[in-house]
């Protein structure tokens, strides 16, 4: 009786489709992903966990830049470097390649890409590059991730997007510099750049930011979102000594705050932003700079420097528990708040630009 | 024997005196030349635009090829002087890959637009009309060398040339009353702290250099193999393509020269590689890269590339590490 209760009762399940399928936790719970390289040259995607052990390690064709994680399967994408064409779909419990983006004739990928809420499409930046415009690849994802649309990323050189919480709004941090891949990632308007940040609903731009002009040449590149929707974003400084600002943030209908530091405090990132994390609370923004080879933390609220930490080649940063989490080209995987020198560096790992949250 | 006790003498030498006297002759072997010859090569064609305006005249002509070379010569010293006022992009407005200079001089032309009455007031007009690159539409181009107004296009020229020559005076003096000392002198408060951070920056001009040389002035008439774009090479309505690769070419050789001043065999091999490299591009006989289009001469021309690219991979992997400026993994990456 029981047994066939069971079975009545899995047969139901089936019919509604409702039979447990494959989740993060079947991978053991991957808190981030990032990109690596290894001693002998090869490309791994590796997933991390919230006490920072190595999960998975999975081999990637070529070198990667960032990865997007689905909001519910354990699936994840990774970009090829700029100006890369293609993007490969992985299943993180096989590492199983299960599909393979290619980006259309005339376009290449800017190595950042995001799910929408629901893990139902993807949406990639790119660069439509006889035109000079930036564009946002619509990828369906339940039909083997077909392209089905293309929407206009609000300016030139889209480089990472984000989701706003809850939505499937999109901002874009379109850092302003025109490429064109015939000539590598020589960068061709800088003395006309003009970067913004975008808001884009459904392919139809809602909002859009721009700096001051006089700060024209500092390239939005890097985004993170709070809880609350407060985006934080890092730049990168185009313009002769020394950089104006690095950072600043934004919320959608509003007016851009820049944090303004002192040239004693922003001179250590080198007129350069690697990465940006944001706390979910909104209350703290850290920073990457791997030429400066630090960690910067700021207070929101004030606007203020909080602290600068040392860390040689630094690039990727996520917002974890209660700390934010670095990666180096060192191979370094810490927590800002650890001792400094107590996490000794993977040498079997070369984290590449990227830790990218799962939520 | 003598060059082995020379050689440990000078690693004993401490770092920062090592650093302060290549800085120094950077400065007084490199640097300073270049933008003495373009001041002075400037202020020629801009006194030889006033008595002859012509894009016919053969004095003309020769001025602006004389200013222009000087340029190339000290273009990839994109530091201090050349990055105040936007003054290299006024001086060199390329690539322009979407035709603003053509446009914005065509409309100046329609519209005899009186902003090219006075040097003074032409300050004020895009980058994209002014410097060198905007002066060869007006000397070279089949429709601009004869659009419009003679009286006006005339102007036009006489008023960039002095532009250019204004642009270029005022760089040279910034790096001798001021920006000499910022290198020779790091300070806590300057754009400097230390000796070191001078000779990265002097490293990134040359790294760049190269890079804009091999994929910009070459990459993009090479284009792809299915598509070739002669027409996007530099310069190519004056002839002056291929000069523009071999006068970098030599003045990156130049500066390699002067970094490397402390490491005889690593300067000997990056000379050497040089040398590949201008014979190369010599050897072509192809002033325009007309050829990118011929499967069997496009060869060439990307054989020539690829010399330069090994020249960088010299210049990141051994010239870095020697100066101590390597860059890490994520540093070097860039995005």
């Amino acid at each position: 009786m029981a047994t066939t209760g069971r079975r009545q009762f899995l047969g139901g399940l089936l019919a509604a489709g409702l039979l447990p399928k494959p989740t993060w936790a079947d991978v053991g719970t991957p808190a981030f992903l990032a990109a690596a390289a290894t001693p002998n040259g090869r490309f791994a995607l590796c997933g991390i966990d919230a006490a920072l052990n190595l999960l998975f390690k999975l081999p990637l064709p070529a070198r990667g830049h960032a990865a997007a994680g689905h909001p519910i399967r354990p699936e994840a994408v990774a970009f090829a470097r700029r100006p890369g064409t293609f993007a490969i779909v992985i299943d993180c419990r096989s590492g199983q390649e299960t599909a393979r983006l290619q980006s259309p004739d005339g376009r290449h990928f800017y190595g950042h890409g995001v799910f929408s809420a629901d893990g139902s499409m993807l949406y990639t930046t790119e660069n439509n590059f006889e035109a000079g415009r930036g564009c946002i690849g619509v990828w369906d994802v339940a039909n083997g991730y077909k392209r089905i649309s293309e929407w206009d990323s609000g300016g030139v050189g889209p480089h990472e997007l984000r989701r706003l919480p809850l939505s499937d709004i999109l901002v874009v941090a379109n850092g302003g510099i025109d490429t064109h891949p015939d000539s590598g990632r020589s960068k061709l308007n800088i003395a006309t750049m003009q970067p913004n940040l975008s808001y884009i609903d459904q392919g139809r731009l809602i909002d859009r930011a721009e700096l001051p002009p006089e700060m024209h040449k500092n390239s939005i590149r890097h985004l993170a979102v709070s809880t609350h929707g407060i985006i934080a974003f890092g730049m990168q400084w185009q313009g002769g000594n020394p950089a104006p600002a690095m950072v600043g943030t934004h919320r959608l209908n509003s007016d851009i705050r820049l944090i303004q530091a002192p040239a004693s405090e922003q001179r250590p990132l080198q007129g350069y932003i690697g990465s940006i994390a944001i706390a979910d609370d909104g209350s703290e923004i850290a920073v990457t700079s791997p030429p400066g080879g630090v960690v910067q933390r700021y207070d929101t609220k004030n606007a203020t420097l909080r602290d600068t930490k040392l860390i040689k080649d630094a690039s990727g940063i996520a917002t974890g528990q209660d700390d934010f989490v670095i990666s180096s080209g060192t191979g370094l995987l810490t927590r800002l708040n650890a001792p400094s020198k107590q996490e000794i560096a993977n040498r079997e790992l070369i984290w590449d630009n990227h830790l990218v949250r799962l939520v | 024997m003598k060059q082995i006790i020379l050689f440990a003498a000078l690693c004993l030498l401490p770092l920062s005196a090592q650093a302060q006297s290549l800085v120094s002759d950077a400065l007084t072997k490199h640097i300073l030349p270049r933008f003495e010859a373009l001041a002075e090569n400037a202020e020629t064609l801009s006194k030889t635009a006033n008595s002859a305006c012509s894009p016919e005249s053969k004095a003309l002509q020769h001025a602006y090829g004389a200013a222009f070379d000087t340029w190339i010569a000290a273009s990839h010293l994109r530091l201090g002087p050349t990055e105040v006022d936007d003054r290299a992009f006024a001086l060199s407005f390329w690539p322009d890959g979407r035709g603003a200079t053509p446009k914005a001089l065509s409309q100046l032309i329609n519209d005899a637009d009186p902003i090219a009455q006075t040097p003074d007031a032409y300050r004020d007009m895009s980058i994209a009309a002014r410097g060198l690159y905007a002066l060869e539409f007006l000397l070279y181009d089949n429709a601009l060398m004869q659009a419009g107004d003679s009286a006006y296009h005339c102007r036009l020229i006489r008023t960039i040339s002095a532009d250019i020559a204004h642009t270029s005076e005022a760089i040279l003096l910034d790096w001798q009353n001021r920006y000499m000392d910022v290198l020779l002198h790091p300070r806590a408060e300057g754009p400097y702290q230390s000796q070191k951070e001078v000779v990265k920056a002097l490293f990134n001009t040359l790294n760049t250099g190269l890079e804009f040389t091999a994929d910009t002035r070459l990459g993009r008439p090479l284009g792809t193999f299915e598509r070739p774009r002669p027409t996007r090479a530099e310069v190519w309505r004056s002839g002056r393509s291929a000069r523009h690769v071999i006068l970098s070419l030599a003045s990156l050789r130049d500066l390699a020269m002067v970094l490397a001043s402390e490491y005889p065999a690593l300067a000997a091999r990056l000379d050497h590689q040089f040398a590949t490299a201008i014979d190369q591009v010599t050897d072509l006989n192809d002033p325009v890269f007309a050829s990118v289009n011929v499967p069997q001469s496009r060869l060439k021309v990307e054989i020539l590339q690829q010399t330069i690219q090994g020249i960088r991979s010299s210049v990141t992997n051994e010239l870095g590490p020697s100066l101590g400026v390597t860059a890490g993994f994520n540093a070097l990456d860039g995005d």
